[in-house]
């Protein structure tokens, strides 16, 4: 089977991480999560601001109360009312600090404190509760003694955490939730995209009646696998009429060439020396089959069925084998044909159809190489577990611009036109090639022409008995 | 020999009738398969002709009957299909040779003598002799008037496969098939280019040849005629 491209495991990613749905999923997640950010932010905004603005109110309407006081009763009397309100602060949230014009503390709970009037954020050192922070404000009083209100800000950071805790577990839940979601997506995508692949790949084996699944359910997948199953119906339809027409074209030509032939060879057997002409008929008549003979096995071998026979064959063999039956042949135009055949190299497909190539090749190469020159046949290990067979000869090659076409059927270069033979050779090694997934390539030998057949490594299953 | 024909096509059937009863042969006809296979059962016969496609029975169905019942006659298939897979399909079935139609007479002639005369597998020989020309199979020997002749491996089994079938005519397709395993027609004459490379070692410096070419029909090893 033909790899198709980027079907392979790329950069060792899981398929369900490479599938359409697992992406769509991740994109949604981000903007989920981005989402839950910015509602969080709002929250946060909203509940820690109000939280903060009501600590802060709370300071401005105490210190509004003392200040009102050191107005009517001076420095003692806020010292009094604070003391009085220290000692009715049951939650221990309240701090002062009451210090005369030359800094000396008068009463309040606070260590220290600045001497800058205006808002503070401070961190207790000693004290109830070291390193408790605390919003203070200080006010510098009619008389000059400066007074410092504060308030623990404990709930404010504690609704903080809160926050936050609540912020992650909404976004790690979404996060978790989508991933999950997603993978399970991904795996369901990727398990249906892989059994649709997995029948696609058995039909292109030969194997042209399966189908792909189709669910009762009808979703997308199943709308585009019922598309594809009808295309791959009209496929075997068109594969069958072409069999059909192949079948009747060969078995309503056959009889009546045949009953030629036989007529000829009666003939023949009547007219005693004389036979000559007819010979020559016989001749023609076995020609036209020939050629008749090989448009039908092309038809046969491009049609694919061939597949669902293949199995592990001795190409060294092969190889050698072809090298040796054309040998006297090559001599006969005293050529000398080379072959440097790596031992024990199997291969996968139809050893038959792989021995005709293989003799069309050489035999190419021995018709119009050069008379008295070198028939190169070769077979070596090639990379990652495949193998390269070469044929070349040192004749008049092939033109950079023809070689295209010399596959086509029929098609015969100019130079050959008046030798004998079909203009098929090449067409059914390049069917044969194509059959096998072996990829054949006509290059410059310098002169003359190097054929080069890139035989793909056995199928995995089969390497492990190799 | 006796043989049985099994073929609808009427002047195929005559063709082939014909040449056979000139050379001596016995023949019987059936036009379709269930005829066939009634007439083959019996088993007298010494080698089967049989057309692939036939009403009522096909070629291969009547194979396949034939040899479930145990009997063993050797059977030729005729066919008008020469896809790769047919003649595997053939054997399979417990044809012994396939033959693709159109075919020259001599072809059919020389592989029914081929079948018929095909030695049983016991007692297979150790030493193989035709006139003054020695093989030893076991150790891959080859003599001639009690002089060696080195031969290459494909050369060997060339040699093996005329001298198993001494005074009977081998065809190109069935030297092709039966020592290169080669099934199709090549263009360029492979055959006889190794024929006459065996010729130059076996023949050439002896007094008389013993491969010897058959016109329109192919090759035979024998001896030479002593009278």
């Amino acid at each position: 089977m033909r790899p198709i491209e980027g079907s392979g495991r790329r950069r060792g990613l899981p398929a369900w991480l490479r599938t359409t749905a697992f992406r769509v999923t991740l994109l949604h997640l981000v903007l989920t999560l981005a989402g839950t950010a910015t509602l969080s932010g709002v929250a946060w905004l909203a509940t820690i601001g109000f939280a903060a603005r009501q600590l802060a109110a709370d300071v401005e309407q105490d210190a509004g109360v003392l200040l009102r006081v050191a107005r009517l009763g001076g420095a003692p009397s806020v010292a009094a009312m604070v003391d009085a309100r220290m000692a009715a602060d049951r939650t221990g949230t309240e701090y002062y600090l009451l210090a005369a014009r030359d800094g000396a503390r008068l009463a309040g709970n606070l260590a220290q404190a600045p001497r800058a009037a205006g808002w503070r954020t401070l961190r207790l050192e000693g004290g109830e509760k070291p390193g408790a922070e605390v919003l203070a404000h200080g006010t510098r009083l009619p008389d000059g003694a400066f007074l410092v209100v504060a308030r623990d800000l404990a709930p404010v950071r504690n609704l903080e955490s809160r926050l936050l805790g609540a912020a992650g577990w909404v976004g790690g839940t979404a996060l978790l939730l989508g991933l999950l979601g997603g993978a399970l997506m991904g795996h369901g995508v990727a398990r249906r995209a892989a059994a649709m692949g997995a029948a696609l790949a058995a039909v292109e084996a030969g194997e042209i009646g399966r189908r792909l699944p189709v669910r009762a359910g009808g979703d997308e997948f199943d709308r585009l696998a019922g598309r594809i199953n009808a295309t791959l119906d009209r496929l075997q339809e068109l594969m069958a009429t072409v069999r059909q027409v192949t079948d009747d074209v060969a078995h309503d030509l056959r009889t009546p060439l045949s009953r030629l032939r036989q007529r000829l060879e009666a003939a023949q057997r009547d007219a005693g020396p004389q036979g000559e002409a007819v010979t020559g008929a016989i001749e023609e008549c076995d020609r036209i089959l020939g050629v008749f003979e090989a448009l039908l096995r092309i038809a046969q071998v491009e049609g694919g069925a061939r597949r669902a026979s293949f199995s592990r064959f001795d190409l060294s063999g092969v190889v050698e084998a072809v090298a040796e039956v054309y040998g006297p042949a090559a001599e006969e135009r005293h050529q000398t044909l080379v072959a440097r055949v790596a031992p024990g190299v199997a291969a996968w497909g139809d050893r038959e159809l792989a021995t005709q190539m293989l003799a069309n090749l050489v035999e190419n190469a021995v018709r119009h190489g050069r008379e008295g020159g070198t028939v190169e046949v070769g077979l070596e290990r090639g990379p990652r577990g495949g193998a390269v067979v070469t044929v070349a000869d040192n004749g008049a090659g092939i033109p950079a611009s023809e070689r295209g076409r010399v596959f086509r059927r029929f098609h015969r270069l100019d130079a050959a036109r008046s030798s004998p033979g079909t203009g098929l050779g090449l067409a059914l090694a390049k069917a044969v090639a194509d059959l096998h997934g072996m990829a054949i390539d006509l290059g410059d030998n310098a002169p003359g022409l190097r054929v080069t057949v890139s035989v793909p490594p056995l199928p995995r299953q089969d390497a492990r008995s190799a | 020999m006796k043989i049985l024909l099994v073929e609808d096509d009427g002047e195929t059937a005559d063709y082939v009738a014909r040449g056979l009863t000139e050379a001596g042969h016995l023949v019987d006809r059936a036009a379709d398969g269930r005829e066939g296979l009634i007439l083959a059962s019996d088993g007298g016969y010494d080698a089967l002709v049989v057309d692939r496609m036939l009403p009522k029975l096909d070629g291969l169905g009547l194979v396949r009957a034939l040899r479930a019942a145990g009997v063993k006659t050797p059977a030729l298939f005729l066919t008008a299909r020469a896809g790769v897979g047919d003649r595997v399909e053939g054997l399979e079935a417990g044809g012994d040779d396939y033959l693709v139609k159109p075919f020259a007479f001599a072809e059919l002639a020389a592989r029914l003598n081929a079948l018929a005369r095909r030695p049983p597998l016991q007692g297979e020989p150790t030493v193989l002799r035709v006139g003054d020309l020695e093989m030893d199979l076991l150790r891959r020997a080859v003599a001639r008037a009690g002089r060696r002749i080195e031969l290459q491996p494909r050369e060997f089994r060339l040699l093996e496969y005329l001298m198993r079938r001494p005074g009977q005519v081998v065809t190109r397709t069935m030297l092709l098939e039966g020592v290169w395993d080669f099934h199709f027609d090549p263009r360029t004459s492979v055959v006889e280019t190794h024929i006459s490379r065996l010729r130059a070692k076996v023949d050439r410096d002896f007094g008389a040849d013993l491969i010897h070419t058959v016109r329109g029909a192919g090759y035979a090893i024998r001896a030479p005629d002593r009278g």
